[in-house]
């Protein structure tokens, strides 16, 4: 009876010291150490993967109908790459200190690789690949455009402006080579994040090996979405109309990479749920609890069954469907999934911090305002890639209303080049590729 | 061509990667400290700058050579305690008496004693609110023999 009193009241005294704690939470527990920041870091990593590989479905698998977006999409993973490692950077609090990491690394330091897959990334594979695609219209613009604007293309063109048909030829061939190497450059910065949580041993609600596989295609989504957001955007802010059969396109790949992320992630479950280890009491308590707006509403059906819904509907029933209607269903599917994907990191870093290592309590997480991990960071780090995104459109992705007629699309460049479409006579020269 | 014998933009390319490269090379040679990787994966150098730090901390037998009598009473009720984890690091307080160590309250009992349920049950704790609120500990404890009572 005595022992009784005593848990009653330890229990009383815990609930009055922690309040935010339910259950049993060892002390390091209490606190949710990675922040809106940490969650914020692998969806923009995830975009960029997700936004070049959907380009690279123009220049390997050579999917024509999605042309009209391949520059767009190249851009967009340029301006996310960018910010992708602000949000570590705010999150350590100490910047500066990134460059020792970089000058004595350790292998077995996944921040420290981190780097030079970073490095890797956006060096060899995204800047080469738009240095090559855009070689042309640099040396194009250089010559044409006046002053500093004119100076800064010529600068860009690193003193190559040999563009006869054989040069483009040989910029076409590498810049299929180099978007080769792309596709596993883009599964590696982005399965490394998975690689991360799915390495934590300690907490089963990481410590999976599905981890990277699920954050992978889970990019591939929301790249894919982000691109189809973008593009209705940007057609709509230059009133123009938006390539149907390049969004139908987009809608198909949206659907199947959706289908595939969500039977990835419910296998996940259905072998969580089967196997029933000592941790699946708990998890299924805070999928049921701490997480039922955020993943089971917000993950699940917002971001993953709707839009399984409407995406399926369009390819059931496309013919069906009027245009105008198909491209509102593309338009509202990807915001939804965009959303439901920055839920599902949210669920993944900040779920993973919300139960105890004893699968006994749960800590209770709430995001502030201002402050280094608030709100406003969060949704600064979530703009400022928009921000950059729309200088880039304005220097390298002219309206075609500025573009002479007959612009071709860059589905056409290669076999234009071969054919000889723009020898060093400028008045032929091969146009610049609109949107 | 070039008297390289390369496409123009693929020189262009070698250059810039070169270039590259070299500047990390080259930043790295600069920002990494000399003694790195002396001894493993850190600055040699810290060991020897750590060691030659002065102490900040006098140990409990410095304190027992003036205050023999007070230890002699904290063996009793704090035995594992060592006086500077109150009193805090006293070295300057040894070598200059006149420098006083630092004057101690409340808190210094509680950071210990304030109920907290990661500590041991054995461990005594109190909630401040309903033990004796508003009187200090030492009205009842004695610091150095807390099972007394002054």
């Amino acid at each position: 009876m005595e022992a009784d009193l005593n848990v009653l009241q330890w229990s009383a005294e815990v609930q009055a010291a922690l309040p935010h704690v339910e259950g049993y939470a060892y002390p390091n527990e209490t606190h949710v150490l990675w922040s809106v920041l940490i969650v914020i870091y692998p969806y923009i990593t995830g975009l960029v993967a997700g936004a070049f590989i959907m380009a690279s479905l123009v220049r390997v698998f050579n999917v024509r109908a999605l042309a009209p977006v391949y520059r767009l999409a190249l851009l967009t993973a340029l301006a996310f790459l960018i910010c992708a490692p602000l949000p570590l950077l705010l999150h350590i609090g100490h910047p500066e200190r990134c460059l020792q990491v970089m000058m004595t690394p350790h292998l077995s330091s996944p921040m420290a690789m981190f780097g030079f897959v970073y490095a890797w990334y956006m060096m060899a594979v995204l800047l080469l690949e738009l240095w090559l695609d855009y070689r042309h219209d640099f040396v194009v613009w250089g010559r044409t455009e006046p002053g500093l604007k004119g100076a800064f293309y010529r600068m860009l063109t690193l003193g190559a402006n040999d563009i006869s048909p054989k040069a483009l030829d040989l910029d076409e061939r590498m810049s299929v080579a180099v978007t080769i190497i792309g596709i596993p450059s883009a599964f590696l910065l982005h399965g490394y994040v998975g690689f991360i949580f799915g390495s934590i041993k300690a907490n089963p609600w990481w410590g999976n090996v599905l981890m990277p596989v699920i954050f992978i295609f889970s990019a591939i989504v929301s790249g894919i979405a982000l691109c189809v957001f973008i593009y209705t955007e940007l057609s709509w802010f230059r009133r123009k109309d938006t390539c149907d059969a390049c969004l139908d396109a987009m809608g198909k790949f949206l659907f199947f990479a959706l289908l595939v992320d969500f039977s990835v992630e419910a296998l996940d479950w259905l072998h969580r749920l089967y196997s029933a280890d000592e941790s699946i009491h708990v998890l299924k308590q805070l999928a049921a609890g701490k997480l039922f707006y955020t993943m089971l509403i917000g993950q699940l059906c917002l971001g993953t069954l709707i839009p399984l819904g409407l995406l399926g509907a369009t390819q059931l029933f496309g013919a069906q469907i009027p245009n105008f209607v198909r491209r509102r269903i593309y338009y509202f599917s990807a915001l939804l999934i965009m959303a439901g994907v920055l839920l599902m990191r949210w669920n993944v870093v900040i779920g993973g911090q919300l139960f105890s290592k004893s699968l006994r309590g749960f800590t209770t997480f709430k995001l502030e305002l201002a402050g280094q991990e608030g709100w406003l960071v969060g949704l600064g780090l979530l703009v400022l890639p928009f921000l950059i995104l729309t200088l880039l459109v304005r220097l390298f992705l002219p309206n075609e209303k500025d573009q002479p007629a007959n612009t071709p699309t860059i589905a056409q460049l290669p076999q234009l080049a071969r054919e000889g479409n723009g020898a060093d006579d400028p008045a032929h020269e091969r146009p610049s590729v609109a949107l | 061509m070039n008297r390289f014998g390369l496409p123009p933009q693929i020189l262009r390319l070698v250059l810039l990667t070169a270039l590259i490269v070299g500047t990390y090379a080259v930043a790295r040679t600069l920002l990494t400290p000399a003694t790195f990787g002396q001894y493993g994966h850190y600055r040699g150098a810290a060991l020897e700058e750590t060691a030659s730090r002065k102490p900040l901390f006098a140990g409990a037998k410095a304190c027992d050579e003036c205050h023999s009598d007070v230890s002699e009473k904290a063996t009793k009720g704090h035995k594992l305690i060592s006086c500077e984890s109150c009193h805090s690091a006293s070295s300057a307080h040894v070598r200059n008496p006149d420098i006083t160590t630092v004057k101690l309250t409340d808190n210094s009992c509680l950071r210990c004693h304030s109920s907290d349920p990661a500590r041991p049950a054995r461990h005594k704790q109190v909630t401040t609110i309903e033990h004796y609120p508003g009187d200090h500990c030492i009205e009842c404890h004695l610091p150095h023999q807390p099972n007394k009572s002054p």
